[in-house]
């Protein structure tokens, strides 16, 4: 029995040896590829960086004024963004080339998935980014408006809007990915209907509060506000 | 054309200013007279001229340049006689120019035999010819017309002790109108001149005629009323005939001297002169215009005198006070241009020899409605003299060639009556008949060439006018229409080519003619007619319709 | 290119019988027809007493008025009964109108009148706002003569304003934009004003029409321009300034977006023009100077504050990447204090208004945020302001005015500091 055991552990080792030592070579090549990758990568992202810098993209997006957007979203130059993204793209591809080879069973259709969603998710990932940037853009211009007319609850009205726009950008990226369509569709309807019908109560229960004070500014006060202001030029 | 026949003969005239004296001396004693005068007949209807005006040339103290008239019914014996006028009058009318004189009705020289008489003693015949008073303060508040000379309008005789009535000099003591001794010693006057031939009467300071208590003196009914009884008489005597008035009032005011066509047949447009040199200056039409639509309508058979220049200075009563600010700056900056309330210089200097402004001017006097009156010397551009006294620098002697005296006279050039203009842009060396006679293209061969235009389309004497409104306000237009006859006249004001849109809708289909190159331009049709003038340039278009 | 619409056929037509000009006037409008016919006469009487030999036009531009307006002027043009004896004036008075587009746009009538100017050779022009009510004729003679006879490019207004009258102009924008270009120009922000032909000429073939600043308030960036090109400014007494009708013209939001941005997008277009300047001068003043008038102090304005103090608590994130986090603690700290004993200080008030400035020029948050964000702090330093002077005389004011200045100039090398800081 001692020797069952020992030739069978012996055995185990002569595989995994074995299981190793044809791995190896391969994990040798995954990492080459993805040094090489790496390597490209880099290549690529200087020359797409010079080539963008002599095609002075960076004032062309000033102009367009996508600088803007990037910088509020808190992201580098126009210039910076894509090189980076072609340097991640590329290494990204050599990676999953690398992991390819290695050859592990149903790794492999899963990486050929996560290829094929890759459009899709860039464009979900878009769709909330853009989604961020506009929830961002106008609760803060509804919270500079709220502030500025003398609203009751300003705070309120900007987390509204952010809110709505979010939950519309997160509800379209998840349909872009197919995920749990239906599931989406009705948990954004009951959401923001919940949410519409909720100001509808409020303005329907004789104005109250927000919706009250919100009725008087923009129609019978504003002439008394400015009656008030002094004349500032 | 007949010379009895046509009683509206003052309303085609091409009327030329001249005195005696300045025209042309025959005697070598340095100052014209009627023979030469007559020896330049010629001349005046080369010109294409039909009727002179002469200036006073009766005996005279020549105080007041023979306003001051002491002898009605004679001539100056400087200038000749009664029978050297005759021969002047004869050979004018037989070159088939009328001859309008000087009638002095408001008053007379003090040397004048009615005064001598009538101041020698209370009792006197005469005495109630003039208007005398025991003090000075009758018809108080009344203006005095020459300011830089006279006080007052009352004189002091110191021969019959009171005080005598004179709206001018104090030497041109007023007659008396409101006695029928005088109106009838004028109505003399005037046979006699009619008599010998003379064809019209200019009739100096009519406004002052009679006075009365309380009023301004001038204007007055009762000066109307001489008038009507004088042109009454006149009429019926001497058809044909015709009286001017002198008087420098605003339109409006000169029209009741034109009366229902039984006062004056014609009057001066004083206000209208001043504004066509304001309007070539400003380079704007506005003056002119204005001026046009405040002159009211006048009868059928009266007509304007229009003129650009005259042996007075260039008078700016009739003005605004602003209007006369600017001429003065404009074309008077030199005080010693300025005399009274004008200014006295001639037309070529005032134009600064501009041969293209000196054009348009003339091209205008000829082309408005009204008998245009051309003063001697400016059909060749003479210059003046603004350092001689009173206004004698517009009254030099004419320029007919560069020679001896500039051919006006034999004498030594020390008894000239006056100095010749002697520089070199408007001396008688480069300014002269003979000499402009040479050129085709001179501005005497223009002249000439311009008033047989003129002379050669009644339009201009007798149509109605329409005056067109351009927004461009640089350009002058206006159509003169008789019958079917149609004249476009189109002025630019300004020293700048302009560009012009003319509404002539009411002329579509008809095709302008260029007058004086005889040249066709494209047919008038629905759009407004575009038309291209160089500096000063100006079109006479004949519109035909064929 | 948008010349093709500028200059249409009909109005190039009645430029062409204009012919070359000594003197503009132009009047913007949009459904003024109750006040334009006075506006016309005012400046009518004016040619007529002050410049009667001056060849003149009266150019109007409308920017599609629905009341008639334009039809209003025109029908001014018919013959006035013929004056009794001789003229009413040596020379044509053109009125040309046009209209610029189908909506009003300061920015669009403007260039629609300096394309005029520029080629009716104008020597001297000025603008003036149909809106204003006491216009008098000798006003449009106070902005025309100093281009005209002296050769300055622009022409300023001065007016006399009661103590509470301007209070944006005389705390923000008059210390602020005098200690950055170093011209003590009183009234940048104003409905008349003049400028030279050569001046329009230039501004003309600049091309910033896209520009927002442009659009809404030209006339700073025609006084700016004309500093920095080294062309002679000035300024001209007027009168007293009238208050407008109650309910007209932008509120403060608007007002401050307009003049505020306009004033940090001056600085940012000509940043290499006042980096370099210290210290300011005074410039020229042709007639009185301007002057203060006393005024009962208006009614408690203790909303002001309320909306400061609201501002400042909601608008904490956001001010938070606009302002130095030492400068808005300050601003807390100050929020905090009792209304009656409320106090800004304007050491405070400048260093925050460069830090906005800088900030606008590094565009931290969209720029139209920035400038409404600064709202509530305006709101904040009238109410410190009206609670300080409330009892002042004319000359206390003045002096705390003149002050105020000084400390802008003061801080000018902080605001240099922050412009050219990366964060």
């Amino acid at each position: 029995m001692k020797d069952t055991i020992v030739q069978g552990l012996q055995q185990a080792y002569l595989n995994l040896f074995h299981m190793i030592a044809e791995f190896l070579p391969r994990l040798v090549v995954m990492l080459v590829i993805i040094l090489s990758g790496l390597l490209v990568a880099y290549a690529l992202k200087y020359m797409v960086r010079a080539v963008l810098r002599l095609t002075k993209l960076d004032r062309l997006s000033e102009e367009a004024g996508a600088s803007r957007v990037l910088r509020m979203a808190a992201l580098p130059s126009m210039t910076e963004v894509l090189s980076r993204s072609v340097f991640w793209i590329t290494l990204l591809g050599f990676i999953l080339i690398g992991i390819s080879i290695l050859n592990i069973a149903g790794l492999q259709e899963q990486i050929s998935r996560l290829l094929r969603l890759l459009p899709e998710i860039v464009v979900a990932m878009l769709i909330l980014f853009l989604g961020l940037v506009i929830a961002n853009f106008l609760s803060r211009a509804a919270l500079l408006a709220a502030v500025n007319a003398g609203y009751a609850s300003p705070k309120m009205l900007s987390w509204s809007i952010r809110f709505g726009i979010l939950i519309l950008a997160i509800a379209m990226a998840l349909d872009e990915l197919g995920v749990a369509r239906q599931t989406v569709i009705a948990a954004f309807s009951i959401v923001f209907g919940a949410f519409m019908l909720g100001l509808a109560i409020a303005f329907g229960l004789g104005g109250q509060g927000l919706a009250r004070s919100f009725l008087e500014r923009s129609l019978g006060e504003k002439k008394e506000d400015k009656a008030d202001e002094l004349q500032p030029l | 054309m007949a010379m009895q026949d046509d009683n509206l003969w003052y309303k085609d005239a091409v009327i030329y200013q001249l005195h005696v004296r300045t025209f042309c001396d025959s005697d070598g004693n340095g100052i014209g007279d009627f023979r030469g005068l007559t020896n330049k007949l010629d001349y005046l209807q080369e010109l294409g001229i039909n009727a002179i005006w002469l200036l006073p040339f009766y005996p005279s103290p020549l105080r007041d340049d023979g306003y001051d008239i002491s002898d009605y019914t004679s001539v100056n014996p400087t200038y000749g006689t009664i029978d050297d006028f005759k021969t002047f009058l004869a050979a004018a009318h037989s070159r088939r120019i009328r001859v309008i004189t000087e009638l002095v009705l408001n008053h007379t020289s003090d040397q004048h035999p009615w005064f001598q008489e009538a101041r020698s003693s209370q009792d006197n015949p005469r005495r109630d010819w003039y208007v005398w008073s025991d003090t000075d303060t009758r018809y108080q508040g009344v203006r005095i017309i020459f300011l830089d000379t006279e006080m007052s309008n009352w004189s002091w005789d110191p021969i019959s002790k009171s005080y005598y009535w004179h709206r001018f000099f104090s030497h041109q003591p007023d007659l008396n109108f409101d006695n029928p001794a005088v109106r009838e010693a004028m109505w003399d006057v005037m046979k006699f001149w009619c008599d010998i031939g003379v064809d019209g009467f200019r009739l100096d300071a009519v406004p002052y005629l009679v006075e009365r208590e309380g009023t301004s003196c001038e204007n007055l009914p009762e000066t109307h009323a001489v008038i009507r009884d004088l042109r009454m008489k006149l009429d019926q005597a001497y058809p044909g005939k015709m009286l001017l008035a002198e008087a420098n009032q605003w339109p409006a005011d000169v029209r009741a001297y034109f009366g229902e066509a039984d006062e004056f047949h014609m009057a001066f447009h004083f206000p209208l002169m001043p504004r066509m040199f304001m309007a070539v200056k400003l380079e704007d039409r506005k003056p002119i215009i204005e001026i046009l639509e405040q002159t009211p309508q006048i009868p059928d058979s009266c007509q304007w005198c229009i003129f650009l220049r005259n042996h007075d200075e260039l008078t700016l009563e009739m003005v605004t006070d602003i209007e006369r600010d600017y001429m003065y700056d404009a074309f008077a900056n030199d005080k010693a241009m300025r005399i009274n309330l004008g200014i006295r210089r001639r037309l070529a200097p005032m134009m600064e020899n501009d041969r293209r402004r000196i054009e348009l001017l003339n091209g205008l006097l000829l082309s408005m409605p009204g008998t245009p009156i051309i003063y001697y010397g400016d059909e060749i551009g003479m210059g003046d003299n603004v350092y001689l006294g009173d206004r004698n620098g517009v009254r030099t002697p004419m320029q007919w060639n560069g020679g001896w005296n500039a051919g006006f006279s034999s004498s030594d050039p020390e008894r000239l009556y006056s100095p010749l203009i002697s520089n070199p842009v408007y001396g008688y060396q480069s300014i002269n008949v003979d000499s402009q006679r040479r050129s085709e293209h001179s501005l005497l061969s223009w002249t000439k060439s311009v008033i047989q235009t003129r002379n050669s389309f009644r339009v201009f004497s007798r149509g109605s006018i329409e005056f067109l409104s351009p927004s461009n306000h640089r350009v002058l237009a206006y159509v003169r229409q008789l019958g079917e006859e149609k004249v476009l006249v189109v002025n630019n004001l300004s020293s700048s080519a302009q560009a012009v849109e003319l509404n002539l809708q009411s002329y579509k289909g008809h095709i302008p003619i260029e007058m004086f190159g005889r040249n066709l331009f494209p047919r008038i049709g629905d759009l407004p007619y575009l038309l291209t003038l160089a500096p000063y340039q100006f079109f006479w278009f004949r519109l035909r319709r064929i | 290119m948008a010349e093709d619409i500028l200059l249409g056929d009909d109005f190039l037509r009645q430029l062409m019988s204009v012919g070359e000009v000594d003197l503009l006037v132009a009047i913007p409008t949009y459904n003024n027809a109750g006040t334009v016919a006075q506006t016309i006469q005012a400046i009518e009487n004016s040619y007529q007493q002050n410049f009667v030999r001056d060849r003149v036009v009266i150019l109007n531009v409308d920017g599609g008025s629905t009341d008639h307006t334009t039809d209003t002027i025109l029908s001014m043009n018919g013959k006035k009964s013929a004056a009794h004896r001789g003229i009413t004036s040596l020379r044509t008075v053109h009125r040309v109108t046009t209209q610029y587009g189908r909506s009003p746009s300061q920015g669009m009538a403007l260039r629609t009148i300096l394309a005029a100017a520029d080629l009716l050779r104008a020597r001297s022009c000025a603008i003036v706002s149909p809106a204003t009510t006491n216009l008098d004729p000798s006003w449009i003679a106070n902005l025309l003569r100093p281009a005209y006879r002296q050769d300055f490019a622009f022409v300023a207004p001065l007016y006399s304003r009661t103590k509470f009258q301007g209070l944006l102009a005389r705390n923000l924008l008059y210390p602020m934009s005098r200690a950055v270009f170093g011209l003590r120009i009183r009234e940048m922000y104003s409905d008349e004003w003049g400028f030279s032909g050569r001046l329009a000429t230039q501004c003309l073939n600049q091309n910033l029409w896209g520009e927002e600043a442009v659009r809404n308030r030209p006339e700073a960036w025609m006084a700016v321009t004309a500093i920095c090109s080294g062309m002679k400014c000035c300024q001209s007494f007027l009168g007293p300034k009238a208050p407008p009708p109650p309910g007209s013209g932008p509120d403060i939001v608007e007002t401050i977006r307009q003049t505020v941005g306009n004033l940090f997008w001056c600085f940012e277009t000509f940043q290499e023009h006042w980096m370099d300047r210290t210290g300011t001068e005074a410039v020229p003043t042709f007639g009185s100077d301007h002057e203060l008038l006393p005024e009962d102090a208006p009614a408690s304005q203790e909303k002001s504050f309320e909306l400061f103090r609201t501002g400042v608590k909601e608008l904490d994130t956001i001010l938070s990447s606009i302002l130095r986090p030492d400068t808005l603690a300050q601003i807390r700290s100050i929020a905090g204090a009792e209304a009656g004993k409320f106090r800004f200080e304007p050491e405070l008030w400048v260093r925050m208004m460069y830090e906005f400035a800088a900030s606008y020029h590094r565009s931290v948050i969209a720029r139209d945020h920035i400038l409404q964000a600064l709202v509530p702090l305006y709101r904040g330093h009238l109410y410190s302001f009206l609670l300080e002077h409330r009892g002042s005389s004319v000359e206390e004011m003045e002096a705390d005015s003149e002050a105020l200045c000084v400390e802008f100039e003061r801080q000018k090398p902080y605001l240099i500091e922050r412009w050219k800081a990366k964060s």
